[in-house]
Parts: structure tokens; C-alpha cells; sequence
């Protein structure tokens, strides 16, 4: 917990030295996160091109307005993720950015700075993804990946919505149990 | 099922971004009065960015970094460096950005020199408003056809002193005017009771007699609508007691 606490402090420090124009600290931040973004965009996306367009847009946006992460309200990680994989959904669908950036919802977990953390939390979210029923982890999929609405994933899996309701939520719970075990 | 149960599996959809539709207007309602469900809302984001994860494993080409860093260079926030040729035209814009900076400078002034008048007036205003509502009470309960004049006399023969009691029971108002007191020793104050039918005498302001020997107590703070089967006074030590610690020296019953 302490060394994620100093992780969480160094990420703040370094978006800091990239707001007072520090490139480096730009380097540093894109050798940190640049793999988990960039595989979100491609997993989104499925075409590399696009995904390293997305990558760099994604940190062109942090360096032209660092402002917009609010380190006080949670970490860096999980807001790039997030960030990501909204644009990549709105770019899939092409259309317009649908959740400012300053919306994006911030949180502490999961903490991916320290990568012992991350390759441990990677392993928890696959191990409960490889148990959980295709079907289940087929519509979690559709929503987080594709993008779909619920009635585009009824529509698709020819299940019930409150079927579809249920077996998302169960999910997403699932994946937070994973993480706590 | 209770509300939060009803959109529990909503929350979900929602935070997924998949919710659409009038579950989706509804659910956004419901967010906005329901603290609980904020906070599930929050953690359900978190749960979903756990999925990201799952995709760890491909990284950038090593180009995506210096793109990345020759773009930032591009966009370098560094000083603005100087002209080193000096030519009358180049103190155009400077010229300009000046008249703007005392016209901005003098505007700003003026709004807030209105800004000033305008928070004396409402002060004012606020207050002309506040007398005006006590002199309306004052004449209330002098008018009121609910108010009772009650007047009181000593309670032995010396009949100098005399108190008057206007009361108004559903709005707790009280004007005392008294007349004719005897100046009190040092320490000592009157103290006005008003007594209920039933129940213990309550404090109804404490006075001291001005060199004609005459008081007047106004609103004191009272409970509304208690009724009131007398009013009293009695000598109290400075500061007032709760409850009379000496015989009413003027004493009278309500009409």
C-alpha cells in the first residue's frame, strides 16, 4: 500500500513537471502508460494504425491541458484508461466526443503505476475472465469494447434486456471481487 | 424491491455507457437526489476500467514515442523571445495591447465603483425593510383586535407605579410600558413574568426604571402562543433569574 501510495505521488509529480512544460516528464509518463492505453485502442479499434493515432492524441490532449486530471481525486492510470476507451468507442462510431474529458470519472483502483501491482492485477482480471461464463463475458465485452447499447446487445445475443441487466452487473462484481481477493 | 434494488442493474449498464433510451433519463434522475447510488455508480466505473486490463500485452512501435516527443517539442511552452531589429511599427501591437490594458483598467473601475452603489442601496433597502417590520409589529400589537391590555398595579397600597401589558398570544408580541417606578438598589433589576395558566411563570424581559422612573420592555424573546393568565414583576438580582426568586412587587391577571 505504501509503495502504491508513492507511485500515486510520483504520477502527480510528473503530470506537475509536464504542466511547467517538462518534456521529459512527458517521456517518462508516456514509458509508464503508454502500453495499457495503446492496447485499449487497438482492442478497441482493431487496426494498429489507429490505435497509435489515438495514443498520441490521447497524450497530446495530457500535455496541451494537464489540468484536466485532477490528481486530488484519483489516480492517472484509470482515468487514461478511461479516457481511451471512450475516444476509441466515439472514434469506432464516428462520432463526436460524447464525454468531456473533464467528466471522465477519476478513481484510485486500479493502481497501475507500480508494475508489480499491474502484472498482478492483469493476471486477477484474466483468471476471473477465463472462469466466467462465455456468454457472460461476451456481453461485458460488447458494452465495454464495442460500445453497444443494451438493446444493440439484445438485439445481437437474442437475450432478455433484464437477463442482459443482470449478467452485466454480476460481472462487473465479479472483476471487483477479483481484485480484493 | 426498494429503489436502489430497482436500478441496480441499470447502474451498471450505465456506467458501461450502454444505457439508453428513457431507462437512461430515468436512471440520470434518480442519480441526481441519490447519494448511495452515486457512489455505486463510482465504483462500478472502476469495476469497468478492470476490463482495460484484460488487454494488457501489445505495446507501441518505438516510432509512437518520438512522434510523440517531436510533437510535444512543436507545442513547447517556452518564453516568447524577443525581436532583435527594431523598427517604430513593431510598438503597434504593444501600443494597442496598452490602450486595451486602461480601457479594461477603467471599465473595471466603473463596474466596480457600481458594484459598490448598488450593495449600499440593498444594504439600505435591506434595512428600511427590517424597521419597517418592527413598527408594523409595534402597531400590530397595540391595534390587534386579539390584543389584551392587561394593567397592573402594586400589590400593596402605594399606588404610584403602573404597568402596562399588551399581548398578543398567537404571535408571542409583548409591549410592557411601565411608569412611576422606584429606582433599584445596585445589583438589582425588574423582571417582567408572564404566567400561564398552568405551569411555572415565564421570563418576559428584565428593565431598569430611566430617572423619571419609567420603562418599557419590547418583543421579548418569547414562546408563541402561550396564553397568559397574569403578568408580574418582581426584583431580581442583575442578569434576571429563571424563575422569581422574590414576591411580585405589581401583579395583574389578563381580561
Amino acid at each position: 500500500m505504501m509503495a502504491a501510495t508513492q507511485a500515486v505521488q510520483s504520477d502527480a509529480a510528473l503530470v506537475s513537471a509536464m504542466a511547467s512544460g517538462d518534456e521529459s516528464a512527458m517521456g517518462h509518463l508516456y514509458d509508464r502508460y503508454s502500453p495499457i492505453v495503446y492496447s485499449v485502442a487497438l482492442r478497441v479499434l482493431g487496426d494498429t494504425g489507429m490505435a497509435e493515432d489515438l495514443l498520441q492524441e490521447i497524450f497530446m490532449q495530457l500535455w496541451r491541458n494537464p489540468a484536466a486530471f485532477d490528481s486530488s481525486r484519483g489516480t492517472l492510470a484509470p482515468w487514461l484508461v478511461a479516457i481511451t476507451r471512450n475516444r476509441a468507442i466515439d472514434w469506432l462510431r464516428k462520432r463526436r466526443p460524447e464525454t468531456p474529458v473533464a467528466e471522465v470519472p477519476l478513481s484510485i483502483e486500479p493502481d497501475l503505476a507500480s508494475k508489480t501491482d499491474f502484472a498482478r492485477s492483469v493476471g486477477k482480471i484474466r483468471s476471473i475472465l477465463d472462469r466466467m461464463p462465455t456468454t457472460q463475458k461476451d456481453l461485458l465485452e460488447m458494452a465495454y469494447f464495442e460500445g453497444l447499447t443494451h438493446s444493440e446487445i439484445a438485439a445481437r445475443t437474442d437475450q432478455p434486456l433484464g437477463t442482459i441487466k443482470t449478467r452485466i452487473r454480476s460481472g462487473l462484481l465479479a472483476l471487483r471481487m477479483a481484485l480484493t481477493q | 424491491m426498494n429503489e436502489h434494488e430497482q436500478f441496480a442493474d441499470e447502474l451498471a449498464l450505465y456506467a458501461l455507457g450502454a444505457l439508453v433510451g428513457p431507462e437512461k433519463e430515468a436512471l440520470e434522475q434518480h442519480l441526481e437526489v441519490c447519494s448511495p447510488c452515486q457512489s455505486e455508480l463510482r465504483q462500478l466505473q472502476s469495476d469497468a476500467t478492470l476490463l482495460a486490463l484484460s488487454t494488457s500485452g501489445p505495446v507501441p512501435p518505438p516510432r509512437s514515442r518520438k512522434r510523440l516527443l517531436q510533437a510535444v517539442a512543436r507545442e513547447r511552452r517556452a518564453p516568447v523571445t524577443v525581436p532583435k531589429r527594431f523598427t517604430w511599427w513593431l510598438l503597434v501591437p504593444y501600443a494597442v495591447s496598452v490602450a486595451l490594458i486602461v480601457t479594461a483598467a477603467f471599465l473595471w473601475n466603473e463596474s466596480r465603483s457600481l458594484n459598490r452603489t448598488l450593495a449600499n442601496l440593498e444594504q439600505r433597502h435591506s434595512e428600511m425593510e427590517k424597521q419597517l417590520r418592527v413598527a408594523q409589529d409595534l402597531v400590530n400589537t397595540l391595534t390587534s383586535p386579539e390584543s389584551k391590555q392587561i394593567t397592573l398595579a402594586p400589590v400593596k397600597t402605594l399606588p404610584q407605579p403602573q404597568g402596562k401589558a399588551y399581548y398578543v398570544s398567537s404571535s408571542g408580541h409583548l409591549i410592557f410600558l411601565a411608569n412611576n417606578l422606584a429606582p433599584l438598589p445596585p445589583g438589582k433589576v425588574y423582571e417582567l413574568w408572564l404566567i400561564p395558566p398552568a405551569g411555572s411563570p415565564i421570563p418576559a424581559g428584565m428593565f431598569q426604571p430611566d430617572s423619571r422612573g419609567t420603562a418599557t420592555v419590547v418583543n421579548p424573546p418569547l414562546p408563541i402562543g402561550v396564553e397568559a393568565k397574569a403578568f408580574a414583576i418582581t426584583v431580581e438580582p442583575t442578569g434576571g433569574s429563571p424563575a422569581p426568586t422574590s414576591q411580585p412587587i405589581m401583579l395583574g391577571a389578563a381580561g
